[in-house]
C-alpha cells in the first residue's frame, strides 16, 4: 500500500546571510543532533496492522508521519501510495488520515460538528455535509465509544474525551492508513489502555492500518504488531515487538542502561 | 440538520437588520416623514433619501465589511482577539488615506481607496511578520504588534495633518475616530462593489478556510492548499477593510464584537459564521450610528466612540477569559 523511498527532510536550513551574521549558529547547528529524517525507506503492506513508530524525542517520528501525511513535502525521495505519487491533495486525504500531536480548537464547536469536518476531503467546493456525512460521523463516534459526546462542546470535555473525538474525526474520513502522532501523550494509564484497545478494535473492524508514534517504548511494544524504531532521523530497527524488547537490543538502540523483563523495559536502578 | 439552523439564523438576523434600518431611517434630528417625501415634498425627500438613507446604507455596508473581515482574521489566525482595528489593519488604511488627504490629493478619483487598501495590506503583512512564529500567532505578540502599529499610524496621521493646512485638522480626527457624517451614495456604490467581490471570494474558499481553525498541518492533511487559502483570505479581508476605512475612517471593535456575539448563539464553523456576521455586523453598526446621531441631537457623536464604548468592556472580558 505505502512505500516510502529514500525520503529526507531537514528543518531550518538557515539562509547563508543569516549564517554569516551569527557565526556561532553554524557551530551550534553542526553540534546539535540531526533533526528531521534522513534517507528513510519503509514499506507498509495491505491488510490491517498496528504499527508503532518508536524512538527518543527528536528522532524524527513526527517528521516522518508528516511526510507520509503529505503535510510537508520531502526534500529528497518520494512517498508512494498504491504505486502512485500523483494523487491530488483531496484524493490522498481520503486515503490517509493524520492526527497531529496537538489539536487546535480555539473556537470550540459541538463534537459531532468537529467529527463531521473530517469528511472535508469528500466535499465539493460549496457543499455542506449531507445526512450521509453526519451518519458517517456518528458511526465514527460510536467506533470510538464516544457517541454520548456528540452533542457536547469540546471545551466541556476532558483530555481523553477530546482525544477520542479527534480520533473519530480521522475515522470519519474512512482512511485506509491512519497516522497518529503520540496518541498516548497526556493520557493516564487507564486511558492509554482504553485507547489502545480502541485502536486494535479499529484495525480489526475496518481493516485499516494504524501507524502511531510513541516515545514510550513500553506502550509502543505492548500495543503493536510491528515496531519501527527511529534514531537520529533514520529507521534503526524494523521488527516485531518481541525482537526489539530485548536487553541488548534496547541498549544498542537507545544507549541507556536498562533491563527488559518479560518484554517490558525496566530502568536499571542499581548503581 | 446544520443547514436548517443556518437558515433560521439568517432569517432572524435579516428581520432584525431590516427593523434596525427602518428605525434608523425614521429617526433623526430633522423631523421629516416618509409620507411627506412620497407626496412630493422635495426637502423631505432630500433629507430622507440623499442624506439619511445613503448614510444608513453606508453604515450597513461598513458594518458588514468589518464583521466579515473580523471573522476571517479570527479564523485565519486562530485567535479570538483578532479584528481589523486591533491588528492595526484599519490604522494602516486610515494612515494611507490621511497622507493622501494631507497632500491635497483626496479628490483624485479612486486614489483614497487604493492607498487605503495598500495601507491595510501593509499592516496585515507587518502583523504576519511580527506575530507569527512556527506557524502560530501568539496572542501576546499579536496584541503588541497591533498596539505598536496603531501608535505608529496615529503618529503618521497627526504629522500628515500638522503639515497640512489647519482647516484639515477636523479631517484628521475623522480618520482616527471614525464617522459616517460624510457618507454619500458614491461611497455606497464603491463599498457595495468591494463587499460583494470580497465576500464572494471568501465564500468560494470558505470550505477550505474553515479547516484552518483546526491548525495548518491539520488542514493540509485534509487536502487544503493552506498557502493559497491564506493569501486569498488575508487579501480579501484587507481589501474590504481598506474600502471601509476610506469611506468612514477607523471604526473600532465591530470586527471583534460581531463574530463573538454571533458565536454566543451559533457555535459553528466559518461557513456558518460568514453569512451570519454579514447580517449582524450591519445591524450593530446601523444601530450604533443611529445612537450617535440622535442621542444628543443636534450634536452628533462619532460612531467610533459608540462602538468603542460597547467594545472595550467586551474586549476586556474576552481577554480575561481567554487561555
Amino acid at each position: 500500500m505505502l512505500r516510502v523511498e529514500n525520503v529526507s527532510y531537514a528543518y531550518g536550513v538557515a539562509p547563508p546571510t543569516r549564517r554569516r551574521m551569527h557565526p556561532d549558529a553554524d557551530a551550534a547547528e553542526s553540534a546539535a543532533p540531526h533533526r528531521g529524517v534522513n534517507d528513510v525507506s519503509l514499506h507498509v503492506g495491505d491488510g490491517g496492522a498496528l504499527i508503532a513508530l518508536a524512538g527518543p524525542n527528536g528522532s524524527g517520528k513526527s517528521t516522518l508521519l508528516k511526510l507520509i501525511a503529505r503535510v510537508i513535502a520531502p526534500q529528497r525521495g518520494e512517498v508512494v501510495l498504491d504505486d502512485r505519487n500523483d494523487w491530488t491533495a483531496k484524493e490522498y486525504a481520503r486515503r490517509v488520515g493524520y492526527l497531529p500531536q496537538e489539536t487546535e480548537d480555539v473556537f470550540a464547536m459541538r463534537a459531532i460538528d468537529v467529527v463531521v469536518s473530517g469528511r472535508a476531503p469528500y466535499l465539493s467546493r460549496f457543499a455542506f455535509e449531507s445526512e450521509e456525512d453526519y451518519a458517517e460521523a456518528e458511526k465514527a463516534l460510536a467506533l470510538c465509544d464516544a457517541s454520548y459526546l456528540g452533542a457536547r462542546f469540546l471545551d466541556e470535555m476532558s483530555g481523553g474525551e477530546r482525544k477520542r473525538v479527534f480520533l473519530a474525526r480521522v475515522l470519519a474520513g474512512a482512511p485506509r492508513l491512519i497516522l497518529l502522532d503520540e496518541p498516548f501523550a497526556a493520557l493516564d494509564v487507564a486511558h492509554v489502555q482504553q485507547f489502545s484497545r480502541l485502536l486494535r478494535d479499529i484495525v480489526d473492524r475496518t481493516n485499516s492500518t494504524v501507524v502511531f508514534a510513541s516515545h514510550d517504548l513500553n506502550w509502543a511494544a505492548a500495543y503493536s504488531d510491528r515496531m519501527l524504531v527511529m534514531r537520529d532521523g533514520r529507521i534503526a530497527r524494523d521488527a516485531t515487538p518481541g525482537e526489539v524488547m530485548r536487553t541488548e537490543v534496547v541498549r544498542e538502540l537507545f544507549g541507556f542502561d536498562a533491563r527488559t523483563i518479560d518484554g517490558w523495559l525496566v530502568p536499571n536502578l542499581q548503581r | 440538520m446544520g443547514e436548517v439552523a443556518l437558515k433560521r439564523g439568517v432569517f432572524v438576523l435579516a428581520v432584525l437588520l431590516i427593523a434596525v434600518i427602518i428605525a434608523a431611517v425614521c429617526l433623526g434630528a430633522a423631523h421629516v416623514s416618509w409620507r411627506d417625501a412620497l407626496s412630493g415634498d422635495a426637502t423631505a425627500r432630500a433629507v430622507l433619501v440623499r442624506i439619511r438613507l445613503s448614510r444608513v446604507v453606508v453604515a450597513a455596508l461598513i458594518g458588514a465589511t468589518l464583521a466579515v473581515a473580523g471573522v476571517t482574521f479570527q479564523t485565519l489566525l486562530r485567535n479570538p482577539l483578532a479584528d481589523p482595528f486591533i491588528l492595526g489593519v484599519s490604522g494602516g488604511a486610515a494612515c494611507g488615506a490621511a497622507v493622501v488627504t494631507a497632500f491635497g490629493l483626496a479628490r483624485v478619483p479612486g486614489l483614497v481607496p487604493v492607498v487605503a487598501f495598500a495601507g491595510a495590506c501593509g499592516a496585515t503583512a507587518a502583523v504576519f511578520l511580527v506575530a507569527r512564529r512556527r506557524g502560530r500567532t501568539d496572542t501576546t505578540r499579536l496584541l503588541l504588534s497591533g498596539l505598536i502599529l496603531n501608535a505608529l499610524f496615529s503618529a503618521i496621521i497627526l504629522i500628515a495633518f500638522a503639515l497640512a493646512p489647519a482647516s484639515d485638522m477636523a479631517s484628521a480626527l475623522r480618520w482616527m475616530m471614525g464617522s459616517l457624517s460624510g457618507a454619500s451614495w458614491s461611497d455606497a456604490i464603491l463599498l457595495g462593489t468591494m463587499f460583494v467581490i470580497a465576500t464572494a471570494t471568501l465564500v468560494f474558499i470558505s470550505n477550505d478556510l474553515r479547516m484552518l481553525a483546526f491548525g495548518e498541518d491539520d488542514a493540509r492533511a485534509h487536502g487544503v492548499n493552506v498557502e493559497r487559502v491564506k493569501l486569498i483570505g488575508f487579501g480579501a479581508a484587507s481589501i474590504v477593510t481598506g474600502a471601509a476605512v476610506a469611506a468612514s475612517g477607523i471604526i473600532g471593535f465591530v470586527g471583534l464584537l460581531v463574530p463573538h456575539l454571533v458565536r454566543l448563539i451559533w457555535r459553528r464553523d466559518y461557513r456558518y459564521l460568514l453569512p451570519l456576521c454579514a447580517l449582524a455586523g450591519p445591524a450593530l453598526l446601523v444601530a450604533s450610528d443611529t445612537v450617535a446621531r440622535v442621542a444628543i441631537a443636534p450634536v452628533e457623536l462619532p460612531v467610533g466612540a459608540i462602538t468603542a464604548l460597547l467594545g472595550v468592556p467586551f474586549f476586556l472580558s474576552l481577554l480575561r477569559s481567554s487561555r
